[in-house]
C-alpha cells in the first residue's frame, strides 16, 4: 500500500513538472486573407501552441514596390488573430508578403510567408435585405424576389461590377434550383405552384472574384386557394366523362335504331296495291280506284273474300242446279283453288264466274250444304261494285247459251263494254281458256278449237289439277265447262 | 378613287421621309466596324460598354491561362522572400486603388490604359509563338494565347476610338499623345520581357488586364455616369 502511494505521488509530480514547462511558442499559421470590396482586406492566422506563457502575435508584411517591412495597422477591427488593412494601407495589383510572429518570454516563432495580391482575394459579403412577395395571378402565381447589394460595396463608381445568383427550394426538399440574375437586384420566379413554401437565397460575385456566402434564407408561402377549386373541377370532369361514356355505350348498343333514325331507308319505287294494268286501261275512274285501292291494301283480302262469299256459292249438288234458273247456272268448281298470296296486277287470279247480282245469291250463301269441289273463285267484279278489291277490270258478258263446242250465246243486256269475253288479257294466253275465234253477232261468239298442246290436259278428265302442274302457273283453277262463265279447254261434252 | 390616290401619295411621302431621315439620324443601332468611314452612329456610352466587355473577356482568358500554367509548373507559390518577378510594365505609373484612379485626370487615365495595351502587343505575340511550338500545351491553351493576342490588339483600337470620340466631344483635351505615335509609349527597357518566363508573363498580363478593365470602368462612370454604373 505504501508502494502504491509512492507510485501515485511520483506520477503526480512528473505530471506537474511537465505541465508547468514553458517553452517558446509554436509556429502560427496564416490561414487566409479576404477583401470584401476590393478596397480593404483582412487576414487571419492560427496561433501555434503558446508554450504556457503569454504569447503575442505580430503580423509583418512587405510589399512589392515598397521598401521596408511594416506591421499590421489594425489587429482589432476584425477580431482575434486577425489583421485588418484599411484603404490607406491597401494597394491593389501589388504583391504582399505576410508573416506572423508569435513571441513569448522564451522565444519567437514565425510563420511561413504568405503571398497574396488583393485582386485575387476578393470575396464579397452576402447580399442583404432579401425580400419576397407573391403576385397572385389567375392562371399561375409568381414570386418576386428583391435584394440589396452588400452594404460595403461601391456600386456607383463602377469600381466593381456585382453579379448575383439565387437559388430556390420548394418545401422541404433538398434540391435547389439556381438562377443567374446578372447585375439586377430583382428576380421573378414563375414556376411556382400554389400551396408551396418556397425558400430563396441570394449570393453575389465581384468582377472575377469568388462567390459570397448564401444570404439568409427567406421563405414565402403561396396560398392554395386554387386548390379548393381543383377537387370540384376534377369531380365535375369525372362525372361528365362518365356520362359521356355511358351515352357512347348506349349509342353503340342501339346503333341500328340510331342508324335508322339518322338515315331512314328510302322506300323503293314499288307500289303495292296499285294495279298498273288498271291504270293503263284508262278511264279516270280506273285510275282513281287504282290509287284508292293501293292505300288500304291489307284489308283487301278480307273484304274481298266476304264479297266472294256473299256472291258465290259453287256446288255440284244437282239439286241446286235444278232449283235455279237457267241463267243462274253454277259451275262445278273443283276445290283446287289456289290463291296466290301475292296479288299483283299481273297475276291472274282464278277466273271467275260471273254471277248475277241477285238477292238469291245471298240466300244461297247461307246454305250449309256441303260442297265438294268447292272453292273460291276469283271474283272479278265490275268497277262500281268493288271498292277496294284488287281486281282486274274486265267486262264480262253472261253466257246465255252454249251451242256446240265453240259457240256461245251471250246475253244482250249486260255490260258496259262491248260484249266480249275477257280472257286474261295478259301476254301469255292461259291454256285454260279458249280463244274467241270470232264474234258473229252481239250475242254469238265462236270459239277457237284447242291446240294440240292442250290435248294432253284434256285427257285427264274434268278435274283439271294436273294440267296446272305442267305449267308453272300459280293459280290453277279448274273449271268445268258449263253453260255460263268461262269456257274451259276441256272438251265438254258436246252440247250441240 | 381620289381617296386611294391620296393615301398612296401619303404613304409614298412618308416612305421618302423615312428613307431620308435614316441618313441623318443619330441614334442607336447600326454597328460600325472598325475603319468604316463616316460612321458616327455609336454613342459614347455604347463604345465604352463594348471596350469594357472586351477587356473583361480578355482578363478572363488570361486568368484561365494562368491557372492552367500553375497546374503544370507549380511555381513561385513556394517562393520564399520577396518577389523575384518584375513585370516589364512596372515602369508605367498606374493607380493602385480606387481613390487614386478616381483622382487621376481623364486624359492621364486614358493614356495609362493605352500605354498598358501597347506594352503588351509584342510580348503576347511572342508568347503565342512560343506556345505554338511547345508540345506540352494542348491546342486549347494555344488557341487561348492567340485569342488573347488578338484581343489586345482589338482593345487597343477600341480604346483609341473612345479617346477620339472623347476628344471630339470635348470631354478630354488633345493632350493624349498615344494617339499620335504609339511607339513613344513603349517602355525604354522593353527588352526585359524577353527574359521573363512564360509563367511570369502570364502573371503580369493577368494583373494588367485587370487594371485595364477597372480603369475603363472608372473612366466610363466618370464621363457617362448614368448608364449602368
Amino acid at each position: 500500500m505504501r508502494r502504491d502511494l509512492r507510485g501515485a505521488l511520483l506520477l503526480l509530480l512528473t505530471a506537474a513538472v511537465q505541465s508547468s514547462s514553458m517553452s517558446a511558442p509554436g509556429k502560427p499559421v496564416l490561414l487566409s486573407c479576404r477583401s470584401p470590396e476590393k478596397e480593404t482586406f483582412t487576414c487571419w492566422w492560427e496561433p501555434g501552441s503558446d508554450g504556457a506563457l503569454p504569447t503575442t502575435h505580430h503580423l509583418y508584411y512587405e510589399r512589392e514596390r515598397l521598401e521596408g517591412t511594416y506591421e499590421c495597422p489594425d489587429y482589432l477591427s476584425a477580431g482575434r488573430n486577425s489583421c485588418f488593412f484599411d484603404k490607406n494601407h491597401t494597394s491593389i495589383w501589388v504583391d504582399y508578403y505576410l508573416t506572423v510572429m508569435a513571441s513569448n518570454a522564451l522565444g519567437n516563432a514565425t510563420s511561413d510567408p504568405f503571398k497574396m495580391d488583393v485582386m485575387e482575394i476578393v470575396k464579397p459579403d452576402a447580399p442583404g435585405n432579401v425580400t419576397l412577395w407573391v403576385e397572385e395571378r389567375e392562371a399561375s402565381p409568381c414570386v418576386h424576389v428583391r435584394w440589396m447589394p452588400p452594404s460595403n460595396t461601391d456600386t456607383k463608381s463602377g469600381w466593381v461590377t456585382i453579379k448575383y445568383e439565387l437559388r430556390v427550394k420548394k418545401d422541404n426538399s433538398n434540391n435547389w434550383k439556381e438562377y443567374t440574375s446578372g447585375t439586377q437586384t430583382h428576380f421573378s420566379l414563375y414556376s411556382v405552384s400554389p400551396g408551396g413554401v418556397y425558400t430563396v437565397q441570394v449570393r453575389c460575385l465581384l468582377d472575377h472574384g469568388s462567390w459570397s456566402e448564401w444570404s439568409n434564407t427567406t421563405f414565402v408561402k403561396i396560398s392554395n386557394y386554387l386548390q379548393n377549386e381543383r377537387p370540384l373541377s376534377m369531380l365535375i370532369s369525372i362525372l361528365s366523362a362518365i356520362l359521356f361514356i355511358m351515352a357512347g355505350l348506349i349509342l353503340i348498343a342501339k346503333r341500328k335504331s340510331v342508324k335508322q333514325w339518322v338515315l331512314p331507308p328510302v322506300p323503293g319505287p314499288k307500289i303495292r296495291g296499285i294495279n298498273s294494268q288498271l291504270l293503263q286501261s284508262g278511264g279516270s275512274d280506273n285510275v282513281g280506284n287504282a290509287l284508292i285501292i293501293k292505300q288500304s291494301f291489307p284489308p283487301i283480302y278480307f273484304v274481298w273474300e266476304d264479297q266472294m262469299e256473299d256472291y258465290l256459292i259453287v256446288t255440284e249438288n244437282e239439286d241446286w242446279l235444278s232449283s235455279n234458273s237457267q241463267k243462274r247456272k253454277k259451275s262445278l268448281i273443283p276445290a283446287c283453288f289456289h290463291f296466290d298470296s301475292e296479288i299483283h296486277s299481273k297475276e291472274s287470279p282464278c277466273h271467275q264466274n260471273d254471277w248475277e247480282k241477285d238477292e238469291e245469291m245471298s240466300q244461297v250463301d247461307n246454305n250449309n250444304k256441303p260442297f265438294t269441289n268447292t272453292g273460291y273463285v276469283d271474283f272479278q267484279r265490275h268497277v262500281e261494285n268493288v271498292q277496294e278489291a284488287d281486281v282486274k277490270h274486265v267486262d264480262y258478258s253472261r253466257v246465255k247459251e252454249v251451242k256446240g263446242d265453240n259457240v256461245l250465246f251471250l246475253e244482250k243486256e249486260k255490260v258496259q263494254s262491248s260484249g266480249y269475253m275477257d280472257f286474261q288479257r295478259q301476254e301469255r294466253i292461259p291454256e285454260d281458256y279458249s280463244r274467241v275465234k270470232e264474234v258473229e253477232s252481239d250475242h254469238l261468239v265462236v270459239l277457237q278449237k284447242q291446240n294440240a298442246a292442250d290435248m294432253s290436259c284434256k285427257d285427264e278428265g274434268n278435274h283439271y289439277t294436273d294440267c296446272a302442274l305442267h305449267k308453272p302457273r300459280k293459280p290453277h283453277v279448274c273449271t268445268e265447262l258449263s253453260d255460263s262463265g268461262y269456257v274451259d279447254t276441256i272438251p265438254a261434252p258436246p252440247l250441240m | 378613287m381620289p381617296g386611294t390616290i391620296r393615301s398612296v401619295s401619303l404613304v409614298s411621302v412618308v416612305l421618302l421621309v423615312c428613307l431620308s431621315s435614316r441618313r441623318t439620324s443619330v441614334g442607336a443601332a447600326p454597328i460600325c466596324t472598325n475603319g468604316q468611314v463616316g460612321c458616327h452612329v455609336l454613342s459614347l456610352d455604347n463604345l465604352f460598354d463594348r471596350v469594357i466587355q472586351h477587356s473583361a473577356r480578355m482578363h478572363g482568358i488570361s486568368s484561365d491561362l494562368h491557372s492552367e500554367f500553375e497546374q503544370y509548373f507549380l511555381p513561385s507559390k513556394n517562393q520564399i522572400g520577396r518577389v523575384g518577378r518584375i513585370c516589364h510594365t512596372s515602369t508605367i505609373i498606374t493607380p493602385n486603388g480606387k481613390e487614386n484612379a478616381q483622382r487621376m485626370a481623364r486624359e492621364q487615365l486614358t493614356e495609362v490604359i493605352l500605354k498598358l495595351l501597347i506594352a503588351w502587343r509584342d510580348p503576347l505575340w511572342h508568347f503565342h509563338q512560343s506556345m505554338a511550338h511547345h508540345h506540352d500545351f494542348n491546342n486549347f491553351s494555344s488557341n487561348k494565347a492567340l485569342e488573347m493576342n488578338d484581343m489586345v490588339h482589338e482593345l487597343r483600337q477600341g480604346v483609341e476610338k473612345v479617346a477620339e470620340k472623347m476628344q471630339v466631344l470635348g470631354i478630354i483635351s488633345n493632350s493624349v499623345t498615344s494617339l499620335a505615335s504609339p511607339e513613344v509609349l513603349l517602355p525604354s527597357d522593353s527588352a526585359d520581357w524577353r527574359l521573363m518566363k512564360d509563367y511570369d508573363l502570364l502573371y503580369c498580363f493577368r494583373r494588367d488586364s485587370n487594371k485595364v478593365q477597372n480603369y475603363l470602368k472608372i473612366l466610363k462612370c466618370r464621363i457617362v455616369p448614368d448608364h449602368g454604373c
